[in-house]
């Protein structure tokens, strides 16, 4: 059906990032069910094998949270309390139910308040460990296991290896096509803009993994045989480095003060995109260990360097890699506000990169257009400053 | 030293011993360093005590360090160097405030900032934490702290628990959190023997686990004296006599302590000797860590007549029957099913009762169990862990237990910027005419 395929990829995007969970709502009149999932910790390989419309859910930057603070204290990171007020206020009212993937403190605190108050037919938490050794992945393979089991019983149908194994495939091809997109940055300028990514980024995890392949190769064919690129001006190279951002708005801001968005380490971008699910002769083998070693999140612990440096090479090597690959002038880290996880690696991040001769600026913000201009004034000092 | 603050007075003697103990820890990692002995940081409540304890490992303790800073409201020089670096204000203070000592310590080459409390801690030979299901501060703060002692080597193990699902049957996964707990501490075993160069005496750590057992019983034990009207001991005492139990597990000082105070309460209750003279409304701390800075607050409320003779904070122990261990010589299993059976054991008495959660249950036990009239909770911004969640298991109460008074405080553990204490007062001055207005109705 794919409209993308017919050379109308950025508009099929734009459609999805602007009504975000249009098409889950779509399947799920048609009789699917939907499964919404927090963080880039959701396995959607089970997901998709067991049949089940898979949405990774977003807030709305714009839009001030009215209902979810009566639930959900304000301590709780901001982006998460954005969601969750979306999701009261009926935004997710067509979900038979949720994954809370054990990610961070605000999930893990909130679940008893996420689903006491949504009350959806099918929920679970599912706890990923922190940790990455021998005794981690084998307790991740229990818990997925167990997670395929409620996922069974909810269904009533069951997930066979083989259903599996197809999802994998399938979710690698999907991790490859976005990596093909991404290489279309690399040029200067870029053939594809930060704000046109993002609404890329957003949709694909949205969409069936079929769905957002598609959509993801017709972005591709649309961009290669653009005439003209969406910008011909020289711009300061930008990468972004952050948890779920998940709105134009800072693009916007970095792309209006005359940078380009080149690259990102972000939990819907390459974070998502970068590493794929060996296949193994146990599925679920491959799958943990992608969720726990390969996703280079700050919600697991690494500390398998021999010295300090090696130590950070492995948390943060691809980093400079990226630098290197994508061009990158300067680096933007953008933390939420009382993100543990995150807020801690902020020297460590930025001393590393600097060191390595990138700028960057740290910016700490609410998951809200409300603080923007603000950040605005500070964007534009670093562009000035790197350029 | 900052502006002073009149401390609270403490209504039993044990609790007046405390700060000689909060010394004795922190002197005890600078002693160490002279004697050649190892130095750790550790977290609280990690299920790693007995292990370290049984390598000769001394523990330095940051929550512990950060709180004494908190208390002297000395803590702002430590945030301040740790914001200057870009750790957020939002993030934990225990954290943030420790630190921001590292990293004076490490500017001035390895001696003590000036005016650190107590002589402050010594500079650690390694970092043990636990990813475990507490806060995500236990497994990002060794991390972070290593950016700034870099040589120094850290250990990260795990310990979770089976997550409440009111459908599910937590029983049948118990068995997969046991065996991974036991695998993570079995890791941290080798981390010690690898650091220390010494070889774990397995006889040893089984007597430091029947001791943390015993520890755990009378600790228990002493606290329900408290049941008694009047209470004996309330909350602003159990601030300062959860250190033994928190920071001092399996160690014979900790029971020892534990005994002295069960005698007391002992001789109060024979005595009727109350907190206060006219015990008025009994209260219980339903969740979150005290402001360290304002513990005056509960001299405040005793004022006005009210006790806490319960709390749920730092009560992080249960009487070893309870949790109907199952039998095991390994020592290691038995720490791991202890705190996974103590995180859980309330989940089978939530599932008999529909809409409620562990957490509520437990304090519907205490509610009735320590007669109380009202629940206070303290929500400090910079901690998740304990605090996120609050509005919730208020709400919950309300709608399976009924319609108690209820207090939700605001401010943080140790950042006094949050604190007003004029405000605060006047909420508790409005909460206690709620209370009395709930009693007079008879409940
Ligand atoms: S931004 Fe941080 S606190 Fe929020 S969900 Fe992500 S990891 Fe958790
Ligand atoms: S439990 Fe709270 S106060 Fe304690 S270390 Fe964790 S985040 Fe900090």
């Amino acid at each position: 059906m794919t409209q993308s395929e017919n050379g109308n990829g950025l508009v099929l995007a734009e459609k999805y990032y602007s009504q975000y969970g249009s098409r889950a709502r779509e399947l799920k009149a048609a009789g699917r069910k939907v499964i919404g999932y927090l963080t880039a910790l959701g396995p959607v390989e089970i997901m998709t094998a067991a049949g089940v419309v898979s949405l990774r859910l977003k807030g709305n930057v714009s839009e001030a949270i009215t209902k979810g603070d009566a639930y959900m204290e304000t301590i709780v990171c901001p982006f998460v309390r954005n969601v969750f007020d979306a999701a009261v206020k009926g935004r997710y009212d067509f979900l038979d139910g949720m994954v809370l993937p054990h990610q961070c403190d605000s999930i893990d605190r909130t679940d008893d308040v996420w689903s006491d108050t949504l009350k959806l037919p099918y929920w679970h938490f599912l706890n990923v460990p922190h940790v990455t050794d021998e005794p981690s992945v084998e307790f991740m393979k229990d818990i997925l296991r167990i997670f395929i089991q409620t996922l069974e019983e909810f269904t009533g149908e069951k997930i066979t290896d083989e259903a599996i194994a197809r999802a994998v495939t399938a979710h690698n091809e999907n991790r490859r096509f976005m990596r093909e997109l991404y290489a279309l940055r690399i040029t200067d300028p870029p053939l594809i803009s930060g704000a046109e990514m993002m609404k890329v980024l957003v949709a694909a995890m949205s969409l069936p993994v079929d769905e957002s392949s598609a959509l993801i190769k017709g972005v591709t064919d649309e961009i290669k045989h653009r005439e003209m690129p969406p910008s011909t001006e020289q711009g300061r190279r930008i990468m972004l480095v952050g948890d779920q951002v998940d709105d134009v708005a800072i693009i916007e801001a970095i792309e209006g003060a005359g940078g380009r968005l080149v690259m990102d380490d972000l939990s819907i971008g390459s974070k998502m995109y970068w590493n794929d699910v060996d296949a193994t002769p146990d599925p679920i083998q491959g799958i943990a260990e992608r969720y726990l070693r390969k996703l280079k999140l700050p919600t697991t612990f690494v500390g398998t360097g021999n010295n300090y440096q090696e130590t950070l090479e492995a948390r943060f090597g691809h980093m400079k890699q990226y630098i290197e690959e994508f061009k990158v002038d300067g680096v933007i880290l953008f933390v939420y506000k009382f993100c543990d996880p995150y807020g801690f690696e902020v020297p460590a991040i930025r001393n590393f990169i600097e060191s390595a001769g990138t700028p960057v600026l740290y910016l700490e913000d609410e998951y809200s257009i409300s603080t923007l201009a603000r950040l605005k004034t500070r964007i534009e000092a670093f562009l000035e400053m790197i350029a | 030293m900052a502006e002073g603050k009149k401390p609270r007075s403490l209504a039993t003697q044990a609790a007046a011993k405390i700060a000689k103990f909060v010394r004795g820890n922190m002197s005890a990692t600078l002693k160490a360093k002279e004697e050649g002995k190892k130095v750790a940081y550790a977290y609280i409540n990690d299920g790693q005590d007995e292990i370290m304890r049984a390598m000769d490992i001394v523990p330095a303790w940051g929550e512990s360090f950060a709180g004494v800073c908190a208390a002297k409201r000395d803590a702002e020089k430590y945030l301040q160097k740790a914001e200057a670096d870009n750790f957020s204000r939002s993030l934990c203070t225990y954290a943030t405030c420790t630190i921001g000592f590292d990293m004076w310590r490490e500017e001035l080459g390895g001696q003590t900032p000036p005016d650190a409390p107590w002589g402050g801690m010594a500079r650690p030979d390694m970092i043990i934490g636990s990813a475990q299901q507490l806060c995500d501060p236990r497994f990002k703060w060794p991390q972070a702290t290593q950016h700034y002692l870099q040589d120094v080597p850290v250990f990260v193990g795990n310990m979770y628990y089976p997550p409440w699902d009111p459908n599910r049957n937590h029983h049948e996964q118990e068995a997969i959190y046991v065996k991974y707990a036991k695998a993570e501490l079995l890791e941290l075993v080798r981390f010690c023997e690898k650091h220390t160069g010494k070889k774990m005496d397995w006889d040893r750590l089984a007597g430091l686990v029947d001791l943390t057992e015993k520890t755990w019983n009378l600790f228990i034990d002493t606290y329900e004296l408290r049941k008694a009207i009047p209470t004996p001991m309330d909350t602003g005492d159990a601030m300062n006599t959860m250190v033994p139990i928190t920071f001092n597990l399996a160690t014979q000082d900790a029971y020892d302590y534990y005994k002295d105070l069960n005698d007391e309460l002992i001789l109060k209750n024979e005595k009727k000797q109350g907190v206060i003279e006219n015990e008025k409304y009994r209260l219980l701390w339903g969740a979150g860590l005290p402001s360290w800075f304002a513990l005056g607050d509960f001299q405040y409320f005793n004022d006005k007549g009210a006790v806490f003779p319960a709390e749920v904070t730092y009560r992080n122990a249960e009487k070893i029957e309870r949790l109907d261990l199952p039998a095991t010589n390994d020592p290691l299993e038995r720490i791991a099913w202890r705190w996974v059976r103590f995180w859980t054991h309330w989940y089978d008495k939530a599932r008999k009762r529909p809409g409620s959660s562990p957490k509520v249950e437990r304090i519907i036990e205490y509610i009735e169990d320590y007669k109380c009239d009202g629940v206070v909770f303290h929500s400090a911004f910079s901690c998740r862990s304990w605090h996120a969640g609050i509005i919730h298991q208020a709400e919950i109460l309300r709608k399976v237990y009924g319609d108690i008074p209820i207090l939700i405080m605001e401010g943080d553990i140790v950042d006094i910027s949050s604190y007003n204490e004029v405000d605060t007062h006047n909420r508790i001055d409005a909460f206690i005419e709620t209370v009395d207005a709930y009693k007079r109705k008879g409940n």
